[in-house]
């Protein structure tokens, strides 16, 4: 068996994690061109419009949804095939809207970060 | 030992001998600590998903979620609601960042985050208090599983879980757990899905019905044993044989009761002929028109109720600290995104035949309702709805198998990611202390386990929920997007909403709760403590505006630019050697 030169093993996370609690520099700053400065900053301000519009969504499927219920009684003697509409929107109907939500979401966030991007290609 | 007990036992050894064979192939490849603790980052986005779904869909949501359907109907499905929803505030707000911020726990994000130890700290006791709830009865509900199923004694159950979680996680870490997972999340959908299309197919060709205006009716005779004194509640007048002690007399025969509730003390007996309307627990609906509407009950607080239990859910999920912890093995945020994504249609598509289950256990299993068990609804319904014969122990043994991989799963990643908090916080890092921490880490919850009664999972679940809603929902969103926060305020509204969601759960677990409105805010404390989190942040941070740490317009770029530009801690893995 050959030895091996003996290094420190951790965890890149636990490296910066300990290396800010130690006081020391947090490793290097990334130098970035001001360009890929507003850039970086443009996506952020996408990022967080399109999180809000998503919270919007599910907000008004969430808050909506009990009061609608509450507020309309009568939804409970429509059937659907036999089953109360009332007890359909409440067992089946969140989750479709929900996974199309974050599916739309993912998309949105996605494009984001594609858009537009400063031929940063050779980083990858 | 019955044949049933014996299948339903061999089903759970297998789970725990497959999901050892598969944490051992991965040990194979768990070298660095990097592995150990986040899979060193390689795993794609279904595998995660798999994984994260294996492991969020406990026992306790699933028994839980059925059982509270059997009894309280329609109003029961907010709860899987709120606990799929939470995946979608989780992709809105922090899977991508939160992944970038190259953080591995939430006391790292707060480090990585606003540079200050104290607050370090604060965040590493309610990551324990929160993992070490949640533990709770996820190892009680492993006892629950054994006695129901085999008639062996809950501590049992409760100590097995307990060991084979502890050799899984020493065994292998998180790689290991990773593929472990995935696994059980597949076993745990096979195993819901199959009685839920067998029994839903019976149903069918069956003639009952939901739609009537009266309580559910026994099946066929039927005897219970009462275990713990329970209020009944009769629509119409019942007639039945019991023993033991009704309504404050000794019995010994025919008991007739008369519409109204009845008390009866543990250790009574009752026996229902076939076709008897079922008593059912006083507070729930009693006739199964009410059971299947929505908004039947009268409470004058159930819309707060049910707010509120909506917002534990929705914002609980990001506080859970096994939850967090695997976004970090996805290798961007991009990759963490799309596990999301995943996630929200895995987990959907489980509760949905979760809830099919539920619901037609009102009609197989309703003596559940009157010995308070409902968390059993879903382990005795194969058997119920199939018969006595080697089909139905059959289907009982896949469910005891589906049910013994969801506890294995939640445990074994509550224990990963506590170990890893009391790994990085509290011990000194090297490989063996990681092993130490996941054996302390377990030993708690294990003797809270085995000494304290056991509580509905209804009851104890969405109390976790909202203490990770009160602490780390607020710290995680301002921390991610709003650049002034600071240490003094993150500090303040974490122990705000700790300090008030843990006296909430405090009270509700050792004190008996009135109903009202001080009763439902007790039990569902998030619909106050969340705000007043949030508030208490904002505005300590305000009013301690100097302390906003000085680089904090390039952390909070690193936490949202995408990989490719550069900015964030991959930029370490360089220097990572593997």
């Amino acid at each position: 068996m050959n030895r091996q030169h003996r290094v420190t093993v951790t965890s890149p996370q636990t490296r910066i994690a300990m290396a800010g609690r130690r006081g020391l520099p947090p490793g290097p700053v990334p130098r970035l061109a001001p360009e890929e400065l507003a850039h970086a900053r443009r996506i952020r301000r996408v990022q967080l419009r399109w999180a809000a519009m998503g919270l919007l969504g599910v907000l008004t499927l969430l808050a909506g949804l009990p009061l609608l219920l509450d507020l309309a009684p009568g939804l409970w003697q429509i059937r659907l095939a036999g089953v109360p509409v009332a007890w359909l929107a409440v067992a089946v109907l969140p989750y479709p809207v929900l996974a199309g939500l974050a599916f739309w979401q993912l998309r949105r966030a996605e494009r984001a970060e594609d858009a537009s991007s400063p031929g940063n290609e050779a980083e990858r | 030992m019955s044949t049933s007990a014996l299948i339903a036992l061999a089903a759970i050894a297998l789970v725990g001998v497959i999901s050892a064979i598969i944490g051992s192939l991965g040990v194979r490849v768990a070298r660095s600590t990097s592995d150990f603790l986040v899979a060193s980052r390689t795993v794609g986005p279904l595998a995660n998903a798999s994984a994260i779904s294996g492991e969020y869909l406990s026992a306790a949501t699933l028994l839980g979620v059925a059982g509270l359907i059997l009894r309280e109907g329609a109003d029961a499905l907010w709860y899987a609601i709120a606990f799929t929803a939470g995946y979608l505030a989780l992709l809105l707000f922090v899977a991508a960042p939160l992944r970038r911020s190259g953080a591995y726990t939430v006391p790292d994000f707060a480090e990585v985050r606003l540079g200050s130890s104290r607050l370090r700290r604060v965040c590493t006791l309610f990551v324990l208090l929160i993992g070490w709830l949640y533990l709770l009865p996820q190892l009680q509900g492993a006892g629950l599983t054994l006695t129901i199923l085999t008639g062996l004694p809950g501590w049992i159950g409760v100590a097995g879980a307990g060991i084979v979680v502890v050799l899984t996680v020493i065994g292998g870490g998180m790689r290991s757990i990773t593929f472990v997972q995935a696994f059980q999340y597949w076993l745990k959908l096979t195993s819901v899905a199959v009685p839920a299309l067998i029994i839903g197919g019976l149903f069918l060709s069956d003639a009952r019905t939901f739609d009537r205006p009266s309580a559910p009716q026994f099946p066929v005779d039927t005897s219970v044993r009462i275990r713990t004194d329970v209020v009944l509640q009769v629509g119409g007048p019942v007639t039945f044989n019991a023993t033991g002690e009704v309504d404050g007399h000794e019995v010994e025969g025919q008991v007739h009761w008369e519409p109204g509730e009845h008390v009866i003390r543990a250790g009574s007996s009752l026996r229902f002929a076939s076709g008897t309307e079922v008593p059912t627990p006083v507070g729930s609906p009693i006739t199964d028109q009410e059971w299947l509407n929505p908004m039947s009950g009268s409470a004058p607080n159930q819309l707060l109720e049910i707010y509120s239990i909506l917002i534990a859910g929705f914002l609980g999920t990001m506080g859970l600290p096994h939850v967090l912890v695997r976004f970090y093995t996805n290798p961007d945020g991009e990759a963490a995104r799309r596990t999301t994504v995943l996630v929200i249609a895995m987990i959907g598509g489980l509760y949905l035949l979760v809830t099919q289950l539920g619901a037609l256990s009102r009609l197989y299993t309703p003596q559940l309702l009157v010995t308070g068990q409902t968390d059993a609804a879903v382990l005795m319904m194969p058997t119920a709805a199939l018969g006595a014969g080697w089909f139905g122990w059959m289907i009982s043994g896949l469910v005891a198998a589906g049910v013994a991989a969801a506890f294995l799963a939640t445990s074994s990643g509550l224990v990963v990611s506590l170990a890893g908090v009391l790994f990085t916080d509290v011990l000194t890092g090297r490989l063996r202390d990681f092993r130490f921490a996941a054996v302390l880490s377990s030993i708690l919850p294990i003797v809270l386990a085995l000494t304290v009664t056991r509580l509905d999972f209804a009851l104890t679940v969405p109390l976790v929920f909202a203490v990770a809603a009160s602490t780390f929902c607020p710290l995680l969103v301002l921390g991610i997007w709003w650049r002034g926060l600071t240490p003094a305020g993150a500090i303040a509204g974490v122990l705000v909403g700790g300090g008030l969601s843990a006296a909430a759960v405090a009270v509700s677990l050792f004190a008996s709760v009135r109903p009202g409105l001080l009763g439902v805010l007790l039990l569902r404390p998030a619909a106050v403590t969340v705000p007043a989190a949030f508030l208490t942040m904002i505005v300590v941070s305000l009013l301690t505006r100097s302390g906003v740490p000085a680089d904090v317009d390039r952390t909070l770029l690193r936490l949202h630019a995408p990989e490719r530009l550069g900015l964030t801690a991959s930029r370490f893995d360089a220097r990572d050697d593997r």
